[in-house]
């Protein structure tokens, strides 16, 4: 059996006349299922028509209108998203690229060490070579 | 040695210094020459504790070689002028140095404190004095000139750090040279810098820059030195803590014998490492180009050219 799902919407909204009205109403008494569907849609529109109306604040309307964009603004767009395609590229490069090698305690002791002997007079007395940090 | 003469001939306040002065400059002139391998202690007091190390020494005609006996792994030969880095790998730097003029205000005025017995031997023993106050004490060995114990000690006149030598062999040692094959060019001696020529007493005596661009000043005030280092990427020193002086923020790490000081400015990685007491390096960093952040751009910059 086919429920006339659609001929029940039409129904409420009174756009049913003639012979379609009467196959309607004929299926109705005949089919439990589609007359439980008819009282529910009777019942949600009730339902729905008894809500209170609220009025829109002022300026509300006028704020909400519609703005006309210029094409124009596509070439805006382009240009900062390839602006930002170069940023992303130069964080990765800088991400990605090695930094320079870091200078080590050790190597910075040893230059000093080294230097140190060469003053006069005083090199075994001043001259710390290892790389002794907390040891 | 001639420096060290000149400085304290030049300011002889108080009768006898000067004949001090002379005794003091002959007996190391009489060391730089001497032959001889020994074991050094050195042992600091510094804010962050003790700081220990056992040093080998070994010299012959002039030619100093070190190695430390806890690392090994880094030998440093100096001599005639010029210095050498040497690893297992090879030659790590090494450099020539063109010594400037005597400085015209020399600093130390030179005490004699009299004779002494160090290590079963004769030693005689001198008090340096900067600016009215005592900053460190020299033995030296009477027969061979080498300084045997130097301790540097703080404003307050507490012992700071002491270098002490626990043997002395007399013998002319064999010094074994390591394979002179570079990995890399050695740093050049370099004319010009922003760097000040004089800061709290020190002179800049000479200056080199290496092939990765680090620059290594250094300074000394006749007695104490320190180097500073400007770095195109930062000195890494992870075991350094934060302190906080009137010139600004740092990190800092205690060595035997040396404190390191790292900064950041906006153009690049700093350091100071010296044999300084603290009070001496607050004052020269002070004078130094002041810790500032680069900002994330310039890091940026730098780790891309550097």
């Amino acid at each position: 059996m086919i429920h006339p799902t659609e001929q029940i919407s039409a129904y409420l909204d009174g756009e049913l006349h003639g012979s379609e009205l009467g196959q309607l109403m004929d299926h109705l008494s005949r089919c439990g299922k589609c007359s439980v569907e008819l009282e529910q849609m009777q019942f949600v529109r009730s339902a729905v028509r008894s809500l209170p109306v609220l009025e829109l604040p002022e300026g509300l309307i006028s704020q909400a209108d519609p703005v006309v964009v210029p094409l124009r603004r596509h070439k805006a767009m382009w240009a900062g998203v390839a602006a930002a395609v170069v940023v992303a590229a130069v964080a990765l490069a800088a991400i990605v690229t090695p930094p320079p090698d870091e200078v080590s305690l050790q190597q910075l002791n040893s230059l000093i060490g080294a230097r140190s002997t060469l003053d006069p007079a005083f090199g075994p007395a001043k001259v710390s070579i290892s790389p002794l940090v907390g040891e | 040695m001639r420096r060290l003469v000149s400085l304290v001939a030049v300011l002889v306040v108080v009768p006898g210094t000067a004949a001090f002065a002379a005794e003091l400059d002959e007996l190391l002139e009489q060391g730089q020459e001497a032959s001889y391998s020994a074991e050094q202690v050195i042992s600091c007091a510094t804010p962050d504790g003790m700081r220990d190390a056992l040093v080998r020494i070994e010299q012959v005609g002039g030619e100093l070689q070190l190695t430390s006996s806890v690392s090994g792994d880094v030998e440093v030969t100096a001599g005639a002028g010029g210095w050498t880095i040497t690893s297992d790998e090879g030659l790590l730097a090494q450099a020539t140095v063109e010594r400037g003029d005597p400085a015209d205000d020399e600093l130390y005025v030179v005490e004699e404190e009299g004779a002494v017995e160090y290590l079963g031997r004769v030693a005689m023993a001198y008090l340096l004095v900067r600016d009215g106050e005592p900053r460190a004490e020299l033995t030296i060995d009477d027969e061979t000139g080498v300084v045997v114990e130097a301790v540097t000690l703080t404003l307050d006149t507490e012992v700071y750090c002491e270098r002490r030598f626990v043997s002395l062999d007399t013998e002319t040692p064999e010094i074994d040279k390591k394979s002179g094959d570079g990995v890399g060019d050695p740093p050049t001696p370099v004319e010009t810098s922003s760097l000040p020529e004089s800061v709290s007493g020190f002179e800049l005596l000479d200056q080199y820059e290496d092939e990765s661009g680090v620059r290594f000043a250094y300074y000394s005030d006749g007695f104490f030195s320190f180097a500073l280092f400007e770095t195109p990427s930062a000195v890494a020193v992870p075991e350094a803590t934060p302190v906080e002086l009137e010139s600004g923020d740092y990190l800092r790490v205690f060595t035997a014998g040396q404190v390191t000081y790292v900064w950041e400015t906006r153009d690049s990685g700093m350091a100071l490492v010296g044999d300084l007491p603290p009070d001496l390096h607050q004052a020269v960093l002070a004078e130094m180009p002041r810790p500032e952040d680069p900002g994330l751009f310039r890091r940026w910059w730098r780790a891309l050219f550097g």
